[in-house]
């Protein structure tokens, strides 16, 4: 398909001159490049869209798989707050803990990438290599054996607080490699400047580092955000209760069918869940896209 | 350079705590939750270690090891997350590459975005919600795509429907379709990158030399998006191996499942089988990793940039 498209252009560009050809001959590559690019979006979107629309519809709708409803239902929102009595308290679990996560991983970020480039420890090169190598061993699988244990031995499973500690763990290798390369691009001459000035080194990266690095800032809480969310691996393995567990992974377990899991309150559930993380993408869009591009492809 | 006096060598003595201040918290997770893990497993699976049994530990040297590499399950175990890993790995590369090329060619700056936005929707959607999506998507009664199979096309009647998941021959294409539309919109925004990088008289100087568009990408711009190629055909091998959540929420623990992968082995032995034998599971996770990097390694010989 793409193939095509591609030589098609070439082929355009020199026949355009000698005959007088219609407007879709001249755009021709143009308009199948675009039909193919948003064949994909719509890959991408449809999905979500029926999920949406499942949330409407009413009970005997969803069972019927037409993707426009006879019969539109909007009661579902409200019901799967009266009726699925873990729900609040999981919904809290998920923010809390995301929250919690997003926190202290960016500050462990902040703090070693400052450090890993502008005060150079000794065996600063080692931090960096290990952190590096953990990226490729598959370390969550196989270090759930030894964090059941750790938990255990902290009095920490069933405890949602306690998920925390090894989710701050998930991504902060590759936030701490954002963050040294995001550092490597201010000038070590800034902070001599706040040094000279009286600042000491915490002053100076309150001052002066952060707000140089604030892109990668939001690349950091996006990526430990969407993987504290969703994560399914520990929470399901070091929590038992349903209200110890984030909504997600509540979700996950349920089957949908009737009574209080039926279709549309479980695709209401759903909406509810998935749409904070994707609000929140679509404001911080454009300085994800900038530090994406300043800090990532550079690491 | 002369001797460091007493007051000179208490400054240095103070910068390096300060220094080691900062790198405290990030070493104080990373070793704790991921580093010493790793070698306590590691210990662990040179024991025949039961975790619910009362008896301790005995170091019983390559006991698992061997035990795990007469079992067949292993090998099974291993070639069927082999076997996803080739399911997936060409669609998560070659499909993000041709939308790269097609993005990179859209000169309207604001539908440009557009796309890049659009694209960029399924990233920062967290798994367990991809997992929970699609799982719906499958659904053999309610989902969307067998409604399209029998009542749109339909190619099937309601009796031989495909059923995808729950540990049928169809569980494992079924989640590497999942997988590859999880990682298109943030690999094609990579290869973006790595497109934007290329100074546009390169392409411009080959065409006007003659060379068709097939001779441009692979003389020009391949060679130029080879580093993150190598990178993400590196890195989505592994989290291909090592795919465990999107097996526990759609396969379950039937051994004869193709779900049923050395994660998911491992994780049986551990967790859910008699007195959680965690010395010989944590045995077949250092297999898997370790026949992992092997192949890891490989792959960064074959695919590393020359020149």
């Amino acid at each position: 398909m793409t193939d095509a498209a591609i030589t098609l252009q070439g082929a355009d560009t020199r026949e355009a001159v000698s005959q007088d050809p219609g407007w879709f001959q001249r755009n021709r590559s143009a308009i199948i490049r675009h039909a193919v690019i948003n064949l994909f979006n719509l890959i991408i979107i449809l999905p979500l869209v029926w999920v949406g629309m499942m949330s409407i519809k009413s009970r005997p709708d969803s069972m019927r798989g037409d993707f426009w409803p006879r019969k539109f239902d909007f009661t579902h929102y409200a019901y799967v707050f009266e009726k699925i009595d873990t729900l609040p308290i999981n919904l809290f679990n998920s923010i809390y803990v995301t929250f919690g996560t997003v926190a202290i991983t960016s500050v462990c970020a902040v703090l070693a990438g400052y450090a890993l480039v502008h005060l150079r420890p000794r065996g600063g090169a080692f931090i960096i290599a290990t952190l590096l190598v953990s990226l490729y061993f598959p370390v969550r699988v196989v270090s759930i054996i030894s964090i059941y244990e750790i938990q255990d031995n902290l009095g920490l499973i069933n405890s949602t607080s306690g998920l925390i500690l090894p989710y701050v763990t998930l991504q902060l290798a590759i936030s701490v490699l954002i963050m040294r390369s995001m550092f490597q691009l201010v000038p070590h001459e800034m902070f001599e400047a706040a040094t000279i000035d009286g600042a000491g080194p915490w002053k100076s990266l309150w001052m002066v580092g952060v707000p140089m690095v604030r892109n990668g800032l939001v690349v950091i809480f996006i990526v430990n955000f969407v993987t504290a969310w969703g994560e399914f691996l520990l929470c399901s393995t070091l929590t038992n209760d349903q209200v110890a567990r984030t909504m997600p992974v509540v979700l996950a377990g349920a089957q949908g069918g009737l009574g209080q899991w039926s279709w549309p309150a479980l695709a209401a559930v759903y909406v509810l869940v998935v749409t904070p993380g994707l609000v929140a993408f679509t404001f911080a869009q454009k300085l994800f896209f900038k530090g994406l591009a300043e800090g990532v492809t550079k690491g | 350079m002369a001797q460091a006096t007493a007051a000179q060598r208490i400054w240095i003595f103070r910068q390096g705590i300060n220094t080691w201040l900062f790198l405290v918290p990030t070493l104080a997770f990373f070793v704790g939750y991921q580093v010493y893990p790793i070698f306590r497993v590691l210990w662990i699976s040179f024991t025949d270690f039961q975790y619910l049994s009362n008896e301790p530990a005995n170091w019983i040297w390559f006991d698992n090891y061997v035990e795990a590499f007469n079992d067949p399950l292993m090998w099974k175990s291993l070639w069927r997350a082999t076997y996803f890993t080739l399911m997936f790995l060409p669609g998560t590369i070659i499909l993000p590459l041709l939308l790269a090329i097609l993005v990179d060619r859209v000169s309207n700056q604001k539908l440009a975005t557009l796309y890049r936005v659009i694209l960029l929707i399924p990233a920062v959607i967290p798994s367990t919600l991809i997992f929970v999506l699609w799982k719906w998507m499958y659904n053999y009664q309610v989902g969307p795509i067998n409604h399209f199979l029998v009542e749109t096309l339909g190619l099937f009647t309601l009796y031989n429907a495909p059923q995808w998941l729950g540990g049928t021959p169809l569980t494992l294409p079924a989640v590497a379709i999942m997988e590859v539309w999880w990682g298109l919109g943030y690999h094609t925004i990579f290869f973006l990158a790595g497109l934007a990088a290329i100074p546009k008289e390169l392409p411009e100087a080959a065409r006007i030399d003659g060379a068709t568009e097939w001779q441009v990408f692979w003389h020009v711009t391949r060679p130029r998006l080879a580093p993150i190629m190598m990178i993400l055909i590196v890195l989505r091998f592994g989290t291909a191996m090592a795919v465990i959540d999107e097996y526990l929420i759609f396969g379950g623990f039937n051994r004869d499942s193709p779900t049923y992968t050395w994660t998911i082995f491992m994780y049986d032995q551990a967790f859910k089988l008699g007195l959680w034998r965690q010395g010989f599971a944590a045995a077949i996770g250092m297999i898997g990793a370790i026949a992992m990097m092997i192949v890891m390694v490989i792959l960064i010989r074959i695919f590393r940039p020359r020149g």
